[in-house]
């Protein structure tokens, strides 16, 4: 059976989907950089808030939505990742492999 | 304030004394001329110093940073006679000596740029232009621009308010100008455009029109639909026909009620129900 979403978490869903795709616009070398800034910019946002916040989501939302236009500009062709960023895809991979080792 | 008495000393230096004294003075002897100078300072007229005249300015603050907080109202008290006699003037003192983190628009403050737009005791208007209330001891209240997403503090989102701008294509098209002259145009129909072409889009207008506050995807707004019929209204533009059947549809144009509240809050004095008034004649008589 098929999860039961909010109006708001299918808004959001379909963001991140957009934003994944834009990656695959991208020039091949620079994908995975831009992949991991979205990955990063969804995952600590979403961890960093109450699910009940709905004026700050949607705000996030909003703000999402303006970025990835700039972003979605074929003029756009790289970015640029923190050491923070890649951090924090170290210890997200190492999560995974635990989880999946369990 | 050490170095503000240093520096006025030294122009009264090169005039009394010999310049020369000047150009031998070492860091060693920089404080003996100092207290002459400082002494000399003190017999010249003092500025009367006024009274302190307090006045309480209460700000919308907002910080995106933190989402999950909400939006409160803070409030400053300031000293009118060491600020300048507009609200701007106030802000800016605010940031300058109190909360460096109070966010604001502004350019020009001359009320040209349209930056500074804001709702200033319940009237949208620019900062820059309206007068502090020195009478009243009520506290002003300082709100960003109503129903508009906000960036942070009293700056809005306006960008969907320019891409409605960018809709109406607000500039010339004519498919064959003139290629050998200026484009000349008589001064009555120089005369037309008056009272439009001045528009700054501050966004004053249509963010306090209730049919836009309900309908902002959809309805244009007044500041759009009077750039709309300023380049309706040119007599040198050639595509009349293609921007009034733009507008002919139930949102665009028609949720405009004729509430006036753009007019009595244009802080430019324009009027944009009478151009959305003359917008609505040309589409019936079409």
């Amino acid at each position: 059976m098929a999860i039961q979403r909010s109006g708001l978490q299918k808004e959001i869903l379909a963001l991140y989907r957009r934003a994944l795709r834009m990656v695959r616009t991208k020039p091949p070398p620079t994908q995975e950089k831009f992949r991991l800034f979205v990955r990063y910019a969804f995952k600590t946002q979403a961890t960093a808030l109450s699910p009940r916040d709905v004026s700050a989501i949607e705000h996030l939302l909003r703000k999402g939505r303006r970025q990835l236009e700039t972003y979605e500009d074929s003029q756009v062709r790289d970015c640029w990742v923190s050491k923070e960023m890649y951090e924090w895809n170290e210890r997200d991979r190492r999560r995974a492999q635990q989880h999946s080792a369990s | 304030m050490q170095g503000r008495v240093k520096s006025s000393t030294t122009t009264s230096m090169q005039s009394l004394v010999a310049r020369s004294a000047l150009l031998r003075s070492t860091p060693a002897r920089a404080s003996s001329l100092r207290t002459f100078a400082s002494s000399a300072a003190r017999s010249q007229a003092v500025p009367t110093e006024k009274p302190v005249k307090p006045k309480e300015f209460k700000i919308y603050r907002w910080n995106p940073d933190e989402p999950a907080k909400k939006p409160t109202l803070q409030s400053y008290n300031i000293d009118l006679n060491q600020c300048g006699p507009m609200i701007l003037d106030a802000l800016i003192k605010i940031k300058n000596e109190m909360d460096p983190t109070l966010t604001f628009r502004r350019s020009c403050r001359e009320g040209i740029c349209g930056s500074c737009a804001m709702n200033i005791n319940g009237q949208n208007t620019l900062a820059c232009l309206c007068r502090i209330d020195r009478e009243s001891p009520k506290d002003t209240k300082i709100y960003p621009l109503p129903h508009m997403y906000i960036v942070k503090d009293l700056v809005p989102d306006l960008t969907h308010f320019y891409k409605q701008y960018k809709s109406i294509e607000p500039f010339l098209k004519n498919d064959n100008p003139p290629s050998d002259r200026e484009f000349l145009q008589s001064p009555e129909d120089r005369r037309k455009l008056d009272g439009m072409y001045e528009c700054i889009l501050c966004a004053c207008c249509s963010t306090s029109c209730p049919s836009y506050w309900w309908n902002q995807d959809e309805y244009l707004g007044p500041a759009t639909l009077m750039a709309a019929y300023r380049w309706i209204a040119d007599s040198r533009d050639g595509y009349g026909a293609q921007r009034k059947e733009k507008l002919q549809n139930e949102l665009s144009l028609y949720r405009c009620h004729t509430i006036f509240n753009c007019a009595r809050t244009c802080p430019k004095g324009l009027n944009p129900a009478m151009a959305i008034a003359k917008l609505k004649l040309e589409l019936a008589a079409d």
